[in-house]
């Protein structure tokens, strides 16, 4: 065991990571719910995730899915996001939020009753802090995200349960932005180690980074009690080697998978395959860089959207388990707007349009990494269709990390692949490229009604749909498969282990 | 005596090309495009908050001067924290080099008991079947990718006949020199990837000082069996020994496929990732360690050749 002391450093991946960790949904998502967990005495779940020795337990700054679907295991969820239900969030140690009128005040309620490991009761001091850690702690820059929407330094707490925060301007999403990915840590908790006190469902036995952690049962845990009595979970960076250890019966369940093993586990007795439900896909798009000739015209823009066949990259790069884009992100979240019509692949039009801008036989050179399943093979097929409308693309592939390490290099890339985790469009919306998209996301974040704020957002959209820069072909859900027996997984962005079972 | 001031002078050399190499790592990782902090601020972070990102890295300094503290901890025998995980360095590389040995320890004696064997066996009849039979076996393996050994070996020992496990899985608390189960197949393909230009090299020398006069005499004088091999093989291994020596070095840190697929995070598989996330302390730490390593492992083949060599041939040899 290696207790392992964590300290400032800075983590996490590229984007992937960034809002992969906010989101975990409550209802409404892919899962085998066990409804009655039997037998809940010795079992153990044996889940396998890439991890690496980049593992930490700061969640904070940890770069891997591992950590956080650990972080999540271990501290309880403030609140998380709910597409489905009223608020659009379900409560976790807050219990409520309520927003003012002029919508620049929230007031979160703490639950009463929960308590940490060392057996101190949880306030609304803590969950200030909570809130504010991840500035304080030199977090993430996905982390922050409540920081932007919020005054966190004008923040009070009244009393005991009461929690006071003044938004920067007018919001209607603050709920969203503060259960998008916070956990509750104990009020100045400044390292994480296995025995910093916590509120989750489980408790750390042991942490080996890049190879295992054992988690136990905690008893004293205010929710529903898991099933398990222990989880282990291990790093196994390969894909392939994952596989392996699930048809070996060495694991229990793995994750992360790529479309073509997904594939190799369909025909295998015994084992099942599972695909997170949207909204929790991540959001695989090319954005074209509107500064130069010919991409700053709306028309050639239009014609590469047209030109590539996303039905085909869903069949042969995803076998079928990935969903249609439509330039837009954000599918499957309640202010998606459905009534806009789904570009069709129209190679006629695209020629057209390519002749009326006068940019035929145009060069173009799309840059990709291998940092989403299926990306490097989705940006081959999109290069064959753009040379089949007639412009001379070229494919451009970085090695591993390379895509977002070099940041103005980035930028400054005519088409570039990159992806967005799954999160609520508005609050999630970088400005810069259409002045008038930007407006109107303004305008649904703090339009004084629901109707309005929604009428507002579906303009933004439209107005993407038509003018936008980015090509959104494809969304992407997390794979994950595991042997006959286990249940109870919720599939959401990253699995939710807390209430599984298993059977032998 | 002769052989301690050389010895002296060899570990300074050593040393000296550690410290330049140290510089080289540096430079390398400064021109390759980007950093950590791009890594780990991903595509949707502000500008504001890739330059907070980058100042808690320490990235914001000029190169000589991270370079310069960098030199300073180092011989203190601080080799600095992660920038990706904030965890020391120094516990990450010993863990890594922990796991690589594990594996490398094994296969490297099972490549040279395969090499010294088979090349023994072959150089002593040259043009014989055995020699031939072995001679195509060899090269076919030294042909073949290690990706192709390793899925080879797992398809066939954990699907075909299952009875060893297919990744090495460590439960918590212990490591990898506990479970020699879990060492066999990554042991296993790397000697089979291995051993084979070692057994070449050996077997023609072999063959080389069983065709000589020296030889002839030994045999006409009556000298047989062990006696005989033992005067054959030490008067042919030197460039044999060169050779493993090289090859064990070269897996040290280049074992990465076979690593990847049985999951023995070594030295190599860490190394890769660290160049990916741009982890510069990291980079440093495991190219210096796999610096020394290699120069360690040559140091001890050129001990080792000096020791077989008759010292009238080792003026020659080593001036």
């Amino acid at each position: 065991m290696v207790p392992t002391t964590m300290r400032k450093a800075v983590a996490a991946s590229a984007a992937g990571v960034a809002a992969a960790v906010m989101i975990t949904g409550c209802s409404s998502t892919s899962t085998s719910e066990a409804s009655v967990p039997q037998d809940s005495g010795t079992s153990t779940l044996r889940a396998a995730f890439a991890g690496g020795s980049t593992e930490t337990l700061n969640y904070l700054q940890g770069p891997t899915a591992l950590d956080y679907v650990r972080a999540r295991l271990v501290h309880a969820p403030l609140c998380e996001l709910d597409p489905g239900s009223d608020d659009g969030v379900a409560y976790g140690v807050v219990e409520s939020i309520d927003v003012s009128d002029d919508l620049s005040t929230y007031t979160l309620h703490v639950r009463d009753g929960v308590t940490f490991t060392d057996g101190a009761a949880l306030t609304s001091a803590d969950v200030l802090y909570s809130l504010q850690a991840p500035v304080l702690l030199e977090g993430l820059p996905f982390t922050k995200i409540v920081a932007r929407g919020f005054d966190l330094e004008a923040a009070t707490t009244p009393d005991d349960a009461t929690v006071v925060l003044p938004t920067l301007a007018p919001i209607a999403d603050g709920r969203e932005l503060v259960c998008q990915s916070m956990l509750a840590i104990q009020d100045g908790t400044t390292e994480f180690t296995p025995t910093t006190p916590s509120s989750g469902p489980f408790t750390i036995a042991s942490f080996e980074p890049g190879s295992s952690t054992v988690l136990e049962r905690n008893d004293d845990y205010y929710g529903a009690a898991p099933a398990l009595e222990s989880i282990e979970l291990v790093s196994i960076a390969d894909g392939t080697a994952r596989v392996n250890a699930l048809r070996q019966g060495q694991v229990d369940y793995v994750s992360g998978l790529a479309p073509a093993q997904a594939r190799t586990l369909d025909d295998v007795d015994g084992i099942s395959v599972t695909t997170s439900e949207l909204p929790y896909a991540s959001y695989l798009q090319f954005t074209m860089s509107t500064a130069s000739a010919p991409l700053d015209d709306v028309r050639v823009r239009e014609a590469i959207r047209l030109a590539v066949d996303r039905e085909q990259i869903v069949e042969n790069v995803y076998f079928g388990r990935a969903f249609v884009g439509n330039d837009l992100p954000a599918l499957g979240f309640p202010s998606y707007d459905e009534g806009i019509p789904q570009r069709e692949h129209d190679p006629e039009r695209a020629r057209e349009l390519l002749a009326e801008a006068g940019a035929e036989g145009m060069s173009l050179e799309l840059t990709v990494g291998p940092e989403l399943a299926g990306m490097v093979e989705t940006a081959t097929l999109v290069v064959e269709d753009l040379r089949a409308v007639g412009i001379d693309a070229a494919l451009r592939e970085l090695p591993a990390g390379q895509l977002f390490a070099d940041y103005q290099a980035y930028l400054a890339m005519p088409f570039r692949a990159g992806y967005n985790p799954p999160a609520p469009f508005e609050a999630n919306h970088t400005p810069g490229t259409l002045p008038e998209v930007d407006a109107l996301v303004q305008a649904a974040r703090s339009g004084a009604s629901a109707d309005e704020r929604l009428a507002a957002s579906h303009a933004a959209q439209q107005l993407l749909w038509q003018q936008g820069n980015q090509l959104g072909v494809v969304f992407v859900p997390n794979v994950s498969a595991a042997r006959e027996g286990v249940s109870g997984i919720r599939e959401l962005q990253f699995p939710d282990l807390a209430q599984a079972t298993v059977t032998d | 005596m002769r052989t301690a001031r050389w010895l002296t002078v060899r570990v300074a050399a050593h040393a000296a090309t550690l410290t330049v190499l140290s510089a080289v790592i540096f430079w390398a990782t400064e021109v390759l495009p980007g950093d950590a902090v791009g890594v780990l601020s991903g595509q949707d972070a502000t500008e504001a908050e890739r330059a907070s990102v980058r100042e808690a890295l320490g990235l914001d300094r000029p190169p000589l001067q991270r370079y310069g503290a960098w030199v300073v901890d180092a011989l203190h025998g601080d080799l600095g924290t992660s920038l990706i995980s904030g965890r020391d360095v120094g516990e990450i590389v010993g863990d890594r080099l922990g796991t690589s040995l594990a594996v490398l320890v094994p296969a490297a004696l099972l490549a040279l008991l395969l090499a010294g064997a088979l090349g023994t066996a072959a150089g002593l009849r040259p043009g014989g079947w055995l020699d031939r039979v072995l001679s195509g076996v060899t090269l076919g393996l030294v042909g073949t990718p290690d990706f192709l050994v390793a899925t080879a070996l797992l398809a066939a020992f954990t699907v075909g006949w299952p009875v060893l496990p297919a990744v090495a899985l460590v439960p918590a608390g212990q490591t990898l020199w506990q479970h020699p189960d879990l060492v066999v197949l990554p042991a296993l393909a790397l000697a089979l990837g291995a051993f084979g230009a070692t057994m070449r090299l050996l077997r023609a020398e072999v063959g080389q000082v069983v065709a000589s006069p020296y030889a002839e005499l030994a045999r006409l004088n009556g000298v047989r069996g062990a006696a005989y091999l033992r005067l054959v093989v030490t008067n042919a291994a030197a460039p044999a020994v060169h050779a493993f020596a090289l090859m064990t070095a070269g897996l040290l840190g280049g074992a990465i496929v076979v690593e990847t697929l049985f999951n023995v995070p070594g030295l190599g598989q860490e190394l890769t990732t660290a160049v990916a996330y741009r982890d510069v302390p990291l980079v440093q730490a495991l190219g210096l360690t796999l610096g020394a390593a290699t120069l360690a492992v040559l140091l001890v083949g050129d001990l080792v050749t000096r020791a077989l060599t008759p010292p009238s041939r080792s003026t020659r040899e080593h001036p």
